[in-house]
């Protein structure tokens, strides 16, 4: 009956109105690659574009959206928050669209009422628009100017550093972040995942335009790059729009250089504490887990799902619905390089960090111990199936969905991912937690509020 | 990310997608006084299920502010047929989502589903509405994380810069003041299981209650389903209000909530506009109001960010006026040593948008632009469910989903104008500001 419902479920994932797999087209320039599920792959083989397209009409809506292969993770000390400081210059114009001339890309995306954005991450960054299906090629057209013809200029690196730190500054006013970002920084000694995204304060000062320069003119270039068309389109005039628009570039003169750094193994448990003025304390838990890839990723996230997300995981029975915490969590990592399995707890007032951690630690050792019942991996991999399937319901979000995939370093994980969640056994999530869940690659944070904020 | 995009007016605009009307594709049902809206959309095996009843926080009586709330909050914790452990069991091993929700004046409810687990969640919306178990440790533990959650929103700049500033104007029993975290705690403490069982039994019922179903769905057997899961249910009764309208308090027109330890300042600045979204000239202030603060290309995000740096976000928009008068705010995050020359650069912005008004180009781009963020925001069975959800509370009927973009691009420049002279007024403003203020401001 079990496994009937996540068959069920894996039925259910077709998203939109696909039904079948789609053809893939022909069109002068590219080649095809692999078509899974309804995504086809082709590379545009003059530079190497790697372009993903899937169609539905459901909505006369289409997604754009370009993904390059460089985040935090690229950075080194003095120019780190340096990606997210580009990703926002990148809206600063080129020598075709600008604000001066009246058609930067905010006030002609604003004109037609797109969805869009851009985000900087660990392992990448995207640039994308959600827009009525005929905007396509207008969009298609800013998006391929601005990837090498950024103008890049100080004078809005200034104005434009300011606002990057006031985002800083936010984040900082937020202990629980304050806590994971130093949790984190103390997980990783070598790995560059050692730092956030948005960076450390005087970097996001100090850096250089010439830095940034050096930063596009390294990493923004065709061949290190995915574009990503999900919705209302025809394939094969959307090729055509792309070798159109990006044919015009050489691929990159120079090999994308490859990060090598590998973190070592953690030797012992290693801790960390934040004060600051606040109302209620934190615990956090992370452990060293594998990168996206890796094929223990789905039973992970079924763990996590177990540990902590919902009324029947074992940390909400144990500590929220025994008043301990406001609310339990679990995040595990999802990125190209060996990551976090982290767990959060909210201290309800007047329970003590001692309390909480050592309970959090009891659970982890039960279920290392026990093991898990089957009701609790198919409502676990249930849920995960059913946020896939949610994760469909329009275009950007089957991009997004993609997007980290692409990140992670192989997109066919958006597929993969979800079959093996069908596949995770009791035994599996006991295996991969006692292969993964050990104190002595865990790091432990606690934040602890020092006096009340306001009143 | 480049900024966190506030696209508030995306579930407020309506245009169909050009192949059919929304309206004519929906199909609405009384069934023992529930009304029942389902929508069928090109999405496949996904369904979003919204619902409400006028069972928010204002309800609550003024002698005890929290009665709404912890009522509320008993619904997902145990019925008389399944404890809440099993209840989740059921949702979870279908992975079904269900929540409810205590807004300002709504109980909300929030479900999605594959199209196959529709008769589940709409049972276990039926059970737990109908037979809250109402378990005296339950109750006791209900009470617990409320109050946490209360304090950790002290923690919060944004929370309590709007909290603030509901007081500054909205006068008492005006649903959309907040009632302050001290008394809300002290509330919540001294609340019996007898109070929250009499406020169920007098409040609770099928009278007033709004379902909404779109995407993959069949209307004729969500109409079975919830015939069969709601027979018998009887009762619903509206909660009073006081006839009060927010604005001209006697209030200080500066004020400073002091927060330690905090590296961003959160600002919220302006007045409250005795207006209803549905009000005549609501729409050429909201369309105004837009340009000002609206986006990136916005008047306050093209200057006081893009061009002098000195906020991450900062945006104007029309609040909280779905069901009652509502209020027009400007809202921005600053570094405490720019916070000076922000409020200044904004009071500039504010001042010329005011005095001078907007101009025919920036009117005809607006319009443009806000039909098309609707024609992509009901690309989804949220944004579409959304949309619905907003018109009933409007007091539309559902037509106006379709009628909308006409009367957006029937307005005139000087209707946009006249609006923004004739409800807002910068010199009554109240402007708060939440964060390690050095400089504590209250006048």
């Amino acid at each position: 009956m079990k496994l009937r419902i996540l068959h069920a479920l894996l039925l259910a994932m077709l998203p939109f109105g696909a039904t079948a797999t789609p053809e893939s087209v022909a069109v002068e320039g590219f080649s095809h690659v692999k078509t899974v599920g309804d995504v086809s792959e082709y590379v545009l083989d003059d530079n190497g574009l790697q372009v993903l397209l899937m169609t539905d009409d459901s909505a006369p809506v289409v997604t754009f959206m370009v993904t390059y292969r460089v985040g935090s993770r690229n950075e080194v000390t003095g120019t780190t928050g340096a990606t997210h400081l580009l990703e926002h210059l990148m809206f600063k114009g080129t020598p075709n669209y600008n604000r001066e001339k009246g058609n930067n890309i905010d006030q002609v995306l604003e004109a037609i009422g797109a969805q869009y954005n851009a985000t900087t991450w660990l392992d990448r960054t995207n640039y994308y628009a959600q827009i009525g299906s005929e905007h396509l090629e207008l969009y298609m057209a800013i998006e391929a100017d601005r990837m090498r013809n950024l103008l890049l200029r100080d004078e809005d690196r200034q104005p434009e550093m300011t606002v990057v730190r006031n985002e800083f500054e936010i984040g900082e006013n937020d202990p629980t972040q304050v806590l994971d970002k130093e949790m984190t920084a103390v997980a990783y000694l070598a790995h560059p995942y050692h730092h956030s995204t948005i960076g450390w304060r005087s970097d996001i000062e100090g850096v250089s335009i010439e830095k940034l320069q050096e930063f596009y003119n390294t990493f923004y270039w065709p061949d290190n790059s995915t574009v990503t068309i999900i919705g209302d389109f025809d394939p094969a005039e959307a090729l055509g729009l792309v070798k159109k628009y990006y044919g015009a570039f050489l691929k990159a003169p120079h090999p994308i250089p490859q990060l090598y750094t590998v973190e070592p193994e953690q030797t012992g448990q290693r801790r960390v504490v934040v004060k600051k003025a606040g109302q209620l304390g934190v615990v956090g838990v992370a452990y060293k887990s594998p990168s996206a890839r890796h094929p223990d990723q789905a039973a992970l996230q079924v763990l996590g799902s177990i540990l902590a997300s919902g009324k029947n995981s074992r940390l909400y029975r144990a500590l929220t619905d025994q008043s301990l915490t406001t609310d339990v969590s679990d995040y595990v990592g999802f990125f190209h390089d060996p990551s976090l399995f982290n767990l959060w707890a909210n201290l309800a007032p007047g329970v003590t960090h001692e309390q909480v951690e050592k309970i959090i630690f009891e659970e982890v050792e039960k279920l290392k111990k026990d093991g898990v019942t089957q009701d609790e991996v198919t409502a676990a991999a249930s849920k995960k199936l059913a946020d896939i399937a949610f994760a469909r319901d329009g275009s950007f979000n089957v991009a997004s969905s993609i997007n980290e995939c692409i990140a992670a370093g192989d997109w066919t994980l958006y597929y993969t991912l979800e079959e093996d969640y069908g596949k995770v056994t009791p035994d599996d999530v006991k295996r991969v937690a006692n292969r993964y869940l050990n104190e002595d690659q865990s790091v432990v944070g606690w934040f602890i509020p020092l006096v009340p904020a306001a009143e | 990310m480049k900024t966190l995009r506030i696209l508030l007016l995306l579930a407020t605009l309506g245009l169909p997608f050009g192949r059919a009307g929304i309206a004519e594709n929906i199909v609405r049902d009384d069934i023992n006084g529930i009304d029942l809206i389902t929508l069928k959309t090109g999405v496949k095996n996904v369904v979003t299920i919204k619902g409400t009843l006028p069972l928010g926080h204002a309800a609550s009586p003024v002698d005890n502010p929290a009665l709404a709330m912890l009522t509320g909050s008993m619904l997902d914790k145990g019925t008389l047929k399944h404890d809440k452990f099993e209840i989740a069991q059921m949702l979870e091993s279908v992975g079904a989502g269900l929540g409810f929700g205590v807004g300002t004046e709504t109980l909300g409810i929030n479900g999605k589903c594959l199209t196959k687990d529709v008769p589940l969640v709409i049972s276990l919306i039926a059970e737990q509405l109908r037979e809250p178990a109402f378990s005296p440790e339950e109750f006791e533990k209900v009470k617990k994380q409320y109050v946490g959650a209360l304090k950790q929103a002290l923690d919060n700049t944004n929370l309590q810069a709007a909290d603030n500033f509901s007081r500054a104007v909205y006068p008492l029993g005006h649903p959309n003041r907040k009632t302050p975290t001290t008394e809300m705690i002290a509330a919540v403490e001294r609340t019996t299981l007898d109070e929250v069982k009499a406020f169920y039994a007098e409040y609770y019922g099928p009278a007033h209650l709004t379902l909404i179903l779109v995407g993959d769905v069949d209307s004729a057997a969500i109409e079975s389903d919830v015939t069969k899961s709601f027979a018998g249910w009887a009762g619903g009764k509206l909660p009073e209000t006081l006839d009060v309208v927010g604005g001209n308090l006697d209030t200080a027109r500066e004020q400073t909530v002091f927060m330690a330890d905090k590296t961003n300042v959160s600002v919220v600045w302006g007045q409250a506009t005795g207006m209803r979204y549905s009000d005549p000239d609501a729409l050429a202030l909201r369309v105004g109001t837009d340009i000002l603060g609206g986006g990136f290309s916005a008047r306050l995000m093209g200057n006081v960010r893009d061009k002098e740096g000195l906020t991450y976000g900062i945006y104007g928009y029309m609040a909280n006026d779905n069901l009652r008068d509502g209020d027009w705010r400007i809202w921005a995050n600053f570094a405490p040593d720019l916070l000076d020359k922000g409020i200044e650069s904004t009071r500039r912005q504010l001042n010329k948008w005011h005095n001078e008004g907007v101009t025919a180009e920036e009117l005809a781009d607006r319009i443009s632009g806000l039909s098309g963020e609707y024609k992509v925001g009901l690309s989804t069975t949220d944004g579409m469910a959304g949309a619905i959800l907003s018109a009933l509370q409007r007091g539309y009927d559902l037509s106006w989903l379709d009628e909308y973009p006409a009367a957006l691009s029937s307005l005139t420049l000087d209707q946009v104008n006249s609006a923004i002279k004739k409800y807002i007024d910068p010199d009554k403003m109240v402007l708060i500001k939440a964060g390690t203020v050095t400089d504590v401001t209250n006048k």
